[in-house]
């Protein structure tokens, strides 16, 4: 089989609640991979089948990205369940990565909402094409007509609808297809039996008027169908369908689709728009860089004769040691062959290959071009790239923010402290904004991530996943420090009485560093060898390791350049040694006199709600010090988009619930670097010299 | 300092000595012209004027994106640093642009009792001290005299002063003789100036056609480089 024209790699994107993991687990009993349906938020206990995670369960989100392949009517379709919260964007995005088509589910009272917006941004940065469903249409409210305005108006997709309902609401019975002009109805268990029966003669006019508003943006990306349209001539179905996947795959037309996966209305036409519109692998253009060729760019083929290539984007420790989800670019993987990992450089066999049901693993021989599978036991970190040993891939970095917030952690007991080292190690393989390092001055444990709940998450898995029972202290903002202004130095280290000597001097200037995206640069113009060459990478190192910790409160100092212009060298005292703890004594003796300051990460929030609690919301941004930057009235709705800084984010959704009666909601991801107001960073200061007191 | 480079040579500076009643607090100013002339342009430039004063301005607009707005202001204002020569820029647009919020209403065009409420509330639980309020794309069409009433007691009681935009659709004839839009004639008496903007060989002229109580006398006329928005150099 000819998988990389078959297969369909796809992700289901959402806002949170919008019922995508109801819908996931929908497609696969539709697909015959299950036997029994669960509800998320279920009464039975059991659980939708791809919340692998029982915490997930709990928290009724999805938070891991299973992969799992179901097969409908005969084509291969890889289903990624990404997360919904933007504190996990890295596996959101990690798993776009490896998406060639997505559905973007969207409540049809809710309709767009902020993080829908996050999502959707992600997928155009990764340029997937998508579909979009309109779940929920069972709900008292629901507008399928509103959201696809709100795909247009809020996202700017060229949006059309395939579909109209029959019925809304408790009266929701099926979808009128507006290709075939035959209304689809659910009916039998679990909607098992779609009937096509003619069109309620009451909808007759609007599906008429739809289906040309749908022909009209069909036919600008097909000349026949165009042709045929404007001739009045009978359309065949198989003209409209390529048409629409022509702009589907060109990423210029969304197709929109209507249902209720919880009232089983909806899903097996979906299905039928995934094989018909979305690409295969062999329809997306992926490249990689060569890093024998100076990372130039390559463009992978899926053609199944060529050299391996591909990359692991998810790390998964199962009952049996690590899996390593994988999607190949290029090539095949059959059980034997041996790959390069070419960020270790290391070589190894491919032992095991599994492909993953809902819940069973399956063993396989060979990985298709295209195809996704899991790997067993292979020591690898996610992004990693395998290549064919002829080849030197690396599939393009992934964009991996800084991260804004940390908090202490500590083990309760022995037991728990291996356990947590294990936990540890193994998140941060898995995701590469959690991050765990030993803080020198308190011997503490400092895990840090992108968010609260990000964090949380990781301290929750710790103790169920590992019984690793810990404690936490209070989260800790990542702050920075940094110059303001130019300061000279001029610093003599010496050590000269008894023993081996030690002696070094350096004079220059350090100021702040404008160009951005650059924390340090270091300038050397010493003349003479007035410092002896030998020693300029210590005078360096001295000041890079003065960086590391501020002067103000502790935190890393960015944005600084440092001009060395002169010095002087003793011919038997100078060393490495001497240089370098020259440079930290100049350093220290400039900062101060540079006007050093604070800098906070600032977070760019989003609040939804209701109109009539716009003064609320407005004044809650405020009393944190935040920035109002817009406000878009819709109806009832209102949209507020703020910089407020994270250190004032703490504890925010609690209040926001009780000001709007529990009515808006918000979401926020970091923004920038931004100074600290003078109040605020001598509070910052004070606090720092009184715990350094105790 | 930076920013007095960049408010000389301004042609806000200009209309506030030139007109009797000054451009003040509690005046509603309309700036009228054809579509795609630059009154968008026109009246962030004005914003950003207000801005580097050290001024509040709150921004109302009636679309349903608010980044493009954002992009007028961006692209203005550098065009304006660059102009001056300015350095620094990125820091003092960081700086100024704290002062202003973007309010947009996915309505027609009409500022009504909602609008105004939402905007008490900026300024009011937002802490929003607004000294000028900017609404691009008013609905003269739509509008009555009881609408633009409302508006005038707005900036009456709130202290602030208002500037509209008005895009002006007539067909035929577009200004009178005296170069006043035809279709504002019915709101003359409820607003306090207006000014009509006109592209002409590649300036824009800018005209003061009703000041406070009447018509004014002495022509008060600028004109403008099209990209810069500053009084043209000859």
């Amino acid at each position: 089989m000819d998988l990389e024209k078959k297969l369909r790699n796809i992700g289901i994107s959402a806002h949170i609640d919008s019922g995508k993991t109801t819908l996931s687990e929908r497609i696969l009993f539709y697909c015959n991979k299950i036997h029994a349906i669960h509800e998320v938020h279920g009464k039975d206990g059991v659980g939708a089948t791809m919340d692998s995670m029982e915490l997930e369960r709990e928290r009724g989100i999805t938070i891991a990205s299973a992969a799992t392949n179901v097969v409908w009517k005969g084509t291969p379709i890889n289903v990624i369940d990404t997360p919904g919260h933007v504190d996990f964007t890295v596996e959101v995005e990690r798993s776009l990565r490896v998406l060639d088509g997505a559905i973007l589910v969207l409540c049809s009272v809710g309709g767009v909402q902020s993080q829908s917006i996050t999502v959707d941004r992600q997928l155009k940065r990764y340029k997937v094409p998508r579909l979009a469903f309109v779940n929920k249409c069972d709900r008292t409210g629901a507008n399928p007509y509103k959201v696809k305005e709100q795909l247009h108006d809020k996202l700017g997709l060229n949006s059309v609808l395939m579909q109209i309902p029959i019925g809304l609401e408790d009266k929701l019975e099926g979808v009128v297809d507006l290709v075939k002009m035959k209304a689809i109805y659910f009916r039998g268990d679990n909607g098992l039996d779609v009937v096509e029966e003619d069109i309620p003669a009451d909808l007759k006019d609007e599906a008429e008027e739809k289906r040309e508003l749908m022909l009209d943006a069909a036919s600008m990306f097909s000349d026949e169908l165009a042709e045929a349209y404007l001739n009045g001539e009978e359309i065949p179905q198989d003209m409209i369908h390529d048409a629409v996947r022509k702009g589907v795959l060109a990423r210029e037309l969304v197709p929109v689709f209507m249902g209720s996966a919880y009232k089983n209305k909806g899903i097996q036409p979906l299905l039928d728009a995934v094989v018909r519109y979305l690409p295969a692998p062999e329809d997306v253009e992926n490249t990689a860089l060569d890093l024998d060729d100076n990372e130039k760019e390559i463009i992978l083929k899926s053609d199944p004769r060529m050299p391996t290539v591909a990359l692991a984007f998810k790390l998964e420790d199962g009952q049996y040691g690590q899996l390593t989800y994988i999607r190949i670019y290029q090539g095949v993987i059959k059980k034997g062959d041996e790959l390069y990992n070419t960020r270790s450089k290391k070589k190894f066999k491919v032992g095991r290959l599994i492909r993953m049901h809902a819940s069973t693993m399956e063993d396989i021989s060979e990985g298709g071009c295209g195809d996704i599978v899991a790997l067993f036991g292979v020591d690898c970190a996610s992004g990693d790239t395998f290549c064919n040993p002829s080849l030197n891939y690396s599939m393009t970095s992934m964009y991996v923010p800084d991260a804004v917030i940390s908090l202490s952690i500590k083990p309760v007991d022995k037991k728990a402290a291996d356990n947590m080292a294990k936990a540890i190690n193994r998140f941060t393989k898995e995701d590469p904004t959690f991050r765990c390092y030993v803080d020198e001055e308190s011997n503490e444990t400092i895990i840090s991530g992108m968010g609260e709940l990000h964090l949380d998450v990781y301290v929750e898995r710790m103790k169920r996943e590992y019984k690793a029972e810990v404690t936490t202290g209070a989260p800790q903002v990542a702050y920075r420090e940094t110059i303001t202004k130019r300061a000279d130095f001029e610093y003599t280290h010496k050590k000269q009485s008894g023993g081996s000597g030690q002696y070094g001097k350096v004079c220059g200037f350090i100021e702040p560093l404008t160009e951005e995206g650059k924390n340090y640069e270091f300038v050397n113009e010493v003349k003479g060898g007035k410092i002896p060459t030998e020693y300029i990478p210590a005078v360096d190192k001295g000041f890079q390791a003065s960086l590391a910790k501020g002067q103000l409160i502790k935190f890393p100092v960015v944005g600084v350049k440092v001009t060395v212009n002169d010095g002087q060298s003793h011919p038997v005292d100078s060393s490495d040694m001497a240089f370098q703890l020259a440079a930290m004594g100049a350093f220290k003796e400039a900062y101060m006199k540079a006007a050093p300051e604070i800098m906070e990460p600032i977070m760019k929030v989003s609040v939804e709600g209701p109109t009539e609690f716009q003064g609320n919301i407005f004044a809650s941004i405020n009393q944190r010090r935040g920035m109002i930057v817009s406000s878009v009235e819709d109806g009832a709705i209102c949209h507020v988009d703020a910089e407020v800084p994270l250190s004032e984010m703490f504890g925010y959704s609690t209040v926001l619930r009780s000001l709007t009666q529990g009515k808006a909601e918000f979401t926020m991801e970091f923004q920038k670097y931004g100074k600290v107001p003078k109040s605020v960073s001598d509070e910052l200061i004070k606090k720092y010299q009184e715990q350094n007191k105790k | 300092m930076d920013k007095s480079k960049l408010t000389s040579k301004s042609p806000l500076r200009v209309l506030e000595e030139s007109v009797k009643g000054g451009l003040d607090k509690g005046k509603v100013t309309v700036i009228a012209s054809k579509k795609g002339v630059g009154k968008t342009a026109c009246l962030v430039h004005i914003a950003i004027e207000k801005l580097l004063e050290g001024k509040q301005v709150l921004h109302v607009s009636f679309s349903k994106r608010t980044d493009y707005i954002i992009s007028w202001y961006e692209d203005l204002f550098n065009e304006l640093a660059a102009a001056k020569k300015v350095e620094n820029v990125a820091e003092l647009r960081e700086e100024v642009m704290k002062n202003r919020v973007i309010m947009s209403f996915v309505q027609d065009g009409i500022v009504d009792k909602q609008i105004l409420a939402s905007l008490e509330a900026m300024i009011g639980p937002g802490n929003f001290k607004a000294d000028t309020i900017i609404v691009d794309g008013y609905n003269f069409q739509k509008a009555t005299k009881a609408d633009l009433d409302l508006l005038k007691d707005f900036a009456k009681k709130m202290n602030v002063e208002i500037w509209i935009s008005a895009s002006l659709k007539a067909d035929d004839v577009i200004f009178d003789a005296n170069d006043f839009p035809v279709e504002l004639t019915k709101f003359k008496d409820d607003v306090d100036i207006i000014i009509s903007l006109r592209f002409k060989n590649d300036v824009i002229q800018m005209k003061v056609v009703k000041d406070e109580g009447g018509d004014v006398k002495d022509d008060i006329k600028l004109m403008l480089d099209a990209k810069t928005l500053l009084i043209a150099e000859k």
